[in-house]
This record gives structure tokens, sequence and C-alpha cells, in this order.
């Protein structure tokens, strides 16, 4: 065996090892080389890293900038207010704009549909009003749009504010809390202005005007809806009696389904003297 | 069905409002909202085969009853004390204030309760019912344990 040969036999035996282990370095290098090369591979290693990363930011959005964003949006409102008011002043006008036409479509609607129905009862009455009157029957269709209605009816116990009968042309949410928190603002009102000889009489709520009638041991809470005058209001005070009157004779107040048999006659039958 | 007006009232912050949703809505939330004036809710029990409606008036906090406005009172048909078992200042005057509705709403019953039994210490229960037997019932809204049984035995005693 020559030296050299030795010599090779020898770097055979000692060097195996790293041999390898760079061999097995040179293969992985090889592969991300490769990998970096191949823009598919390559987003397919880092797209989900920068996935989370966008959605940790996304997340963290809020919290971290919202603060800032929120403070420098103030000082800037803050500091042209004109500028504000005439950008925004083209967009709430045409929201107005657009909810009004809106509005005059379903009346106009309405007033149509009314008319119609030229060959019914109601429609020959008021054609002979308009003649008589001398105003149009769209104009009496338009006024009798906005006749006050009775919507709901409420018998509640004074007091325990317990729900006796009731009456509604439309499901709402439940009565039984409704006469609870009537009563509850009834009592508060009646209380803290300390007039225990003073009832509070009418609640105005959206659209909706509810009025409190007082008898002895219960109060009738009456929902009306559309223009209600003073005139009406003394009619309903006078309906509602009448109909109290009803209950005590018949003695109702134990019985709720000919308590509401009672009501749903009455105030479904009920129309002001302007009607 | 029969109706029936059911009054919370106690300290503030012993609970009321979690007792009551807790029975109602079935839930629990650790957030305290004060309750401003009055809430009312309302659910259905059944005794003995009959319905009975439970109108829950949730009052505001208070360290003394007679501060409860009376328009809230009247016409109830039981009131329910509520206490915090952990807090001694909610129930040390306990007497006098179910006597001020004894005298005000004659024959009308109230049930003592001792809200979150659930932060008694596991050990002390048994020590802590002796201190507390005055009370009818321990209640916790948080975990719920007594609090269906707290509504139906004021139920049955009013059906």
């Amino acid at each position: 065996m020559t030296e050299d040969e030795k010599l090779a036999l020898l770097k055979t035996i000692l060097l195996t090892d790293d041999r390898e282990y760079a061999e097995s370095i040179t293969h992985k290098i090889n592969v991300l080389e490769e990998i970096l090369r191949e823009r598919h591979r390559l987003s397919e290693k880092v797209s989900p890293i920068i996935k989370e990363q966008l959605d940790d930011f996304t997340k963290n959005i809020p919290q971290n900038l919202g603060p800032a964003i929120t403070e420098s949006l103030k000082i800037q409102i803050e500091n042209s207010k004109d500028e504000v008011v005439e950008a925004l002043y083209p967009i709430l006008g045409k929201m107005i704009k657009k909810y009004i036409s809106q509005e005059i479509k379903v009346l106009s609607e309405q007033v149509n549909k009314t008319a119609k129905d030229t060959f019914s009862m109601q429609g020959i009455k008021r054609k002979m009003k308009s003649i008589f009157t001398g105003v149009s029957e769209n104009e009496i269709i338009i006024s009798d749009l906005g006749n006050a209605k009775v919507e709901q009816v409420f018998i509640i116990e004074k007091g325990s504010g317990i729900l006796i009968g009731s009456f509604h042309l439309k499901e709402t949410v439940d009565e039984d809390m409704i006469s609870g928190m009537l009563t509850a603002i009834k009592g508060f009102v009646e209380d803290a202005f300390k007039q225990s000889n003073h009832d509070l009489q009418s609640i105005e709520y959206d659209l909706y005007e509810i009025h409190l009638h007082n008898f002895h041991k219960y109060y009738i809470a009456t929902a009306v809806s559309g223009t209600f005058t003073e005139t009406l209001e003394n009619e309903l005070e006078n309906f509602n009696l009448e109909v109290s009157q009803e209950i005590n004779k018949k003695n109702l107040l134990d019985s709720r389904e000919a308590l509401e048999e009672l009501l749903l006659t009455r105030y479904s039958a009920l129309k002001f003297s302007n009607q | 069905m029969i109706s029936k007006k059911i009054v919370i009232v106690g300290h503030f912050g012993v609970g009321k409002t979690s007792l009551i949703r807790r029975f109602v809505e079935d839930v629990f939330s650790a957030d305290y909202k004060v309750t401003i004036g009055v809430h009312i809710l309302k659910k259905t029990v059944h005794v003995n085969d009959k319905e009975v409606n439970l109108i829950l008036w949730d009052t505001e906090g208070t360290d003394d009853i007679e501060e409860i406005r009376k328009a809230y009172l009247l016409g109830t048909h039981g009131f329910i004390f509520v206490c915090d078992v952990t807090r001694p200042v909610t129930y040390q005057n306990i007497e006098s204030q179910t006597q001020y509705l004894k005298d005000n709403f004659n024959k009308v019953p109230i049930l003592s309760i001792g809200n979150k039994s659930d932060l008694l210490p596991k050990g002390s229960i048994s020590e802590k019912k002796e201190e507390l037997e005055f009370l009818d019932m321990l209640v916790s809204a948080k975990e719920g344990n007594n609090v269906q049984r707290l509504f139906e035995k004021i139920a049955k005693i009013l059906s």
C-alpha cells in the first residue's frame, strides 16, 4: 500500500461522518434553493405565516390604532367644521329627500287605494261629503288617514300593575310587562310630584298617545294613534266611563275571557265624532 | 292563570337583578350594572298543575327599604328580601327591614334569602348556615343553586 493510498484510507476512516453531514447539509441547501426558485412552492410555505400575521394585525387594529384614529378624527373635525358640514350636507340632504319622497309615495298609494274604492258605502259617503262641503275627495282621504284610532287598551289593576284584560289591533311585546311598566311610570310620576290627589293622565310615546283613566280598583290605558284633539280625548274619556260601568255591572273583573270579549266588541267599533 | 306581583328588595349589589335573570333567562353576567328605578320581568311557573304568572319587580338597591318609592310596593303579593352572604352589612338590619314590610303590607309573605352561596368557603357552609339561620334559603345566582326552588316556593305560597 502506497503512502497516498494509506492517507486516503485514513481519511475515509476519520472523515466519513463529517462528509455525510456535509452532504446532508448540501442536499438541504439545494432543496431550499429549489423552493426559493419555484414561486408556487415558496408561496406554499410562506403564505400561512403571512396570513396569520395579517389576521393578527387586522384583529388588533381597533385596539392598537382605534384610539389614535378617533382622536385624530376628533381634532380634524374640530378644526374643520365648515368642511365637514359641507361634505355631509349633500349626503344628509339626499337621505332626507329620499325619506320624504318614500313617505309621500306610501301616502299617495294609500290615497289611490282608498279612492279606487269608489263604489263602496264609504266611497259613496265620501263623494257626498265632497260635493256638499266643497273639499276635494283626495283631501278628505288624506284627512281620514290621520284619524285617531284606538290601537290598544289595557285594563290594569291599580297598585300591583297586574293586567286584568286587554284589547289590541296588532300583536305587541309582552302585555304583562307593559302593564307593569305603565304602573311603575304612573306611580313614579305621581310619587315624585307628591300629588296624591292628581293622576298621570297621558304619556306620549313615538306616534302614540297613551291615555290613562282612573277608576276605583283599576285604570284603563288606551293607546291612540293619529291626530288626537282635546274633543276626542273627552269622547274617549266618556267612552271609557261607559265601558267601566259595563264592566262593573256585569262583574267582569274576575273573568278575563268575558272582559276581553267586551273590550273587543266595544273598542273595535269605536268611531270618534270626526270620522 | 293567576298573576302575582313579586317585589325583590335588598341592599346594593346583593344580586337581585342577577337572581331574576338567572330565573327568567337562565343567564349570569359578572358585569355589575346598577338598576335605576325599577325593572319588570315575568315568568310562568307550574305549581300543583296550576300556572302562576310571576311578575317580578326588580327594585334598585337601597340601604334602607323605606327609601323605596311606595308606589312600587303597592299591591305586592310577595316580597323577596335578598342579602349577600359574604357581606354582613346587607343582613345585619334584616329584622327591622322585614318588620317595616310586615307593618306596612300586612299578611304579604316575605322570603329572606342569602345570595352568593357559591362564595362561601366550602368547609364553612354548615357553620355559616347556622349563623344565617334567620334566612329562609341560600341561593346562588351565579351557579343557579336553589333559584328555581325559591320562585317555585313563593308561587306555591301565593297560589
